[in-house]
């Protein structure tokens, strides 16, 4: 055999080494594209953790054997999850960084400037268009904006919002919803006043502003004064929804979590297709129903939707709010102004989380439960059924998300 | 740069420059507090001396009482002062310091009293009523962030905490502490880090794991980032 036949013939073995001889296994980005959800861990250990899956209904995870470690200093559960990617805006780096699981880690892929910026909410505007509204820091009086294509991590436009700042005795506020309405832009808001170092009040008044868009100046305000602290942050927990008839229905929170006005009530606001303000016709008191103050709300589709509402009776006070289980979950009916039913559910306990998601007219419901486990619940929409899905187990002290990957 | 009591004044009006400001927070954390200080008309150091010692007395364990009385001798104790360097903060300069600041002008001091038999401190004690910055502190056991206007006592011999204010604690091992006022004994996890808020006008006491920021309604979230640069 000639040198040529010989190299010839060791080619075609190293070929066929690289082909036959090592077991073939899925690439990550193929196991990775199949994931459909992402699950965000509190450990007992203080340790934090996501894990993704491609299902919901069955099985365990262990957070800390099927999950990805993240960097706390860096990240937290304040993020906007959308195909495949996670957008955090690191405050110490001063940049909105959009971030995917590769190779068993949570990779840093793109990132943009954000500095002073405070997020309160976010917006999908179509497409990777990404409305992010928020506050200047460090004094929190001022309502910025900052949009971006979220596909390149490139800025479109940022700038001021048109809205008051705060005046009088309020020296602070919060940014609770902000919806597009044709050619115009709502946001809904209200003002605070610091009163010591753990305590603070609210307005009494949810404030509306219409702004010009893209120009982001004033059209009008009108102030609602039924109740107060409008929607919440958006990257930690839903409180708002456009409906199929392009309705938006956003709760008001006062109680103590959110406005710290709890002698008004928690209720559900609508502003109709097409209007600029909140249906004068329309309120739908949560407190008066439910007897206790709610926070967070998830469309169901239909007119239903589920709230998650606090039991002052299990509770001192802000210092065991989220600590203490004694969340539960209301099946409503916004349409109607009706509490179709308790979900029985146990008592969870975080006295935020995204927890609600739909697919399929089943609702899957993370609960964290001390005496039955962390387990994400199935809610039959049509049968009324429900049934424990996935268990997280292991490590877990707090589902603290769950969303839809992709 | 003399430290006369207009300046800091100044200082607490946060009308200081950079300069003026680095120069009284040196002088105050210095082992020399009373260098170029000019006091008003008719105080003397002598008296603000005798106030302190009779404050101090009240408080300190008895076996350190007997030991100052017998030696007068100030003790040396490693502590972690603000910025990046661990300073030795002499006790007895502190004091006095601490004492006249107090008198004079409401600035914050720290104050530590050291037991001979324990590892740390006694009695760790920061009433930081500056309006800008945190106050941070390191004995053996854990590290303390004091946030601004806030008043800290914390007893290293019984675990009782006296809190008008806000910190964070990071444990180095596990702690029991309890709040003043209270009977209840709260596990503090080693490693971990927990904001303590405690209103001075008596509102509800919160303890939270820095990992449940979030739960915190988003106005205290907000005061809790800015001040601590979490």
């Amino acid at each position: 055999m000639n040198s040529i036949s010989k190299r010839s013939l060791f080619f075609i073995f190293i070929l066929l080494s690289g082909l036959f001889g090592c077991k073939p296994t899925p690439s990550v980005s193929e196991n990775e594209d199949q994931n459909k959800y992402s699950i965000y861990i509190l450990g007992k250990d203080g340790k934090e953790y996501l894990l993704e899956s491609n299902q919901l209904d069955s099985g365990l995870l262990l957070p800390e054997k099927d999950g990805v470690p993240l960097n706390t200093r860096e990240m937290d559960r304040s993020m906007i999850v959308k195909n495949g990617y996670y957008y955090h805006l690191n405050r110490k780096k001063a940049a909105l960084i959009k971030y995917a699981i590769k190779a068993d880690q949570l990779q840093e892929v793109q990132s943009m400037p954000l500095a002073q910026f405070s997020i309160e909410n976010y917006h999908w505007l179509g497409g990777d268009t990404l409305l992010l509204t928020g506050l200047g820091r460090p004094d929190f009086k001022q309502v910025k904006y900052s949009m971006l294509n979220a596909g390149s991590m490139k800025p479109i436009s940022e700038g001021n919002m048109e809205i008051p700042v705060p005046s009088g005795r309020f020296d602070n506020m919060s940014v609770g919803f902000v919806k597009k309405q044709g050619s115009k832009l709502l946001v809904g808001y209200t003002y605070h006043q610091q009163l010591g170092i753990s305590n603070y009040t609210t307005s009494d008044t949810t404030y509306i502003t219409a702004l010009n868009y893209p120009q982001m100046t004033a059209v009008k305000t009108v102030k609602d004064t039924r109740s107060t602290y409008p929607g919440g942050v958006n990257t930690v927990q839903l409180s708002a929804f456009n409906d199929a008839q392009g309705d938006f229905y956003f709760m008001a929170c006062p109680g103590i979590a959110l406005g710290n006005r709890p002698e008004l009530p928690t209720a559900v606001m609508r502003i109709n297709n097409g209007a600029t303000v909140a249906d004068p016709h329309y309120f739908f008191n949560l407190s008066s129903a439910i007897g206790n103050h709610a926070y967070g709300m998830w469309n169901l589709g239909d007119g239903k939707a589920i709230v998650r509402a606090e039991r002052k009776d299990l509770f001192k006070g802000l210092g065991d709010h989220y600590s203490t289980p004694h969340f539960e979950f209301y099946l409503i009916d916004v349409k109607n102004n009706k509490v179709l039913k308790k979900l029985a559910l146990p008592l969870d306990k975080g006295t935020r989380r995204e927890c609600v998601l739909l697919k399929d007219n089943i609702a899957y419901i993370s609960v964290n439960s001390s005496s039955e486990g962390n387990y994400i619940w199935k809610y039959d929409l049509k049968s009324g059924a429900l049934t424990k899905g996935i268990q997280l187990a292991g490590n877990t002290d707090f589902i603290l998300r769950i969303d839809k990957l992709r | 740069m003399n430290i006369s009591k207009d300046l800091i004044e100044k200082y607490h009006r946060n009308e200081c420059s950079t300069e003026e400001r680095d120069a009284v927070e040196a002088w105050l954390f210095s082992n020399h507090t009373d260098e170029g200080l000019q006091l008003p008309l008719g105080e003397s150091k002598a008296a603000h001396k005798a106030d302190i010692w009779k404050g101090i007395e009240d408080i300190l364990p008895k076996e350190e009482q007997e030991h100052l009385s017998v030696a007068c001798q100030p003790e040396e104790i490693p502590v972690g002062l603000p910025a990046t360097a661990k300073l030795t903060h002499n006790f007895w300069m502190g004091a006095v310091a601490a004492t006249i600041v107090i008198g004079l002008t409401g600035l914050g001091v720290v104050q530590l009293q050291k037991n001979r038999e324990q590892t740390d401190p006694a009695l760790v004690s920061v009433n930081n009523t500056s309006t800008i910055k945190v106050h941070h502190l390191e004995v053996n056991d854990y590290t303390l962030a004091v946030g601004t206007n806030t008043s800290a006592k914390i007893d290293n011999l019984t675990g009782v905490v006296d809190l008008a204010g806000s910190i964070l604690i990071s444990p180095k091992k596990d702690m029991t502490l309890s709040f003043e006022g209270s009977p209840e004994k709260i596990i503090f996890k080693k490693d971990q880090t927990y904001i303590i808020l405690k209103g001075k006008e008596g509102t509800d006491q919160i303890i939270v794991s820095e990992k449940n920021l979030m739960d915190l309604p988003p106005v205290l979230q907000k005061q809790i980032i800015n001040e601590f640069n979490i």
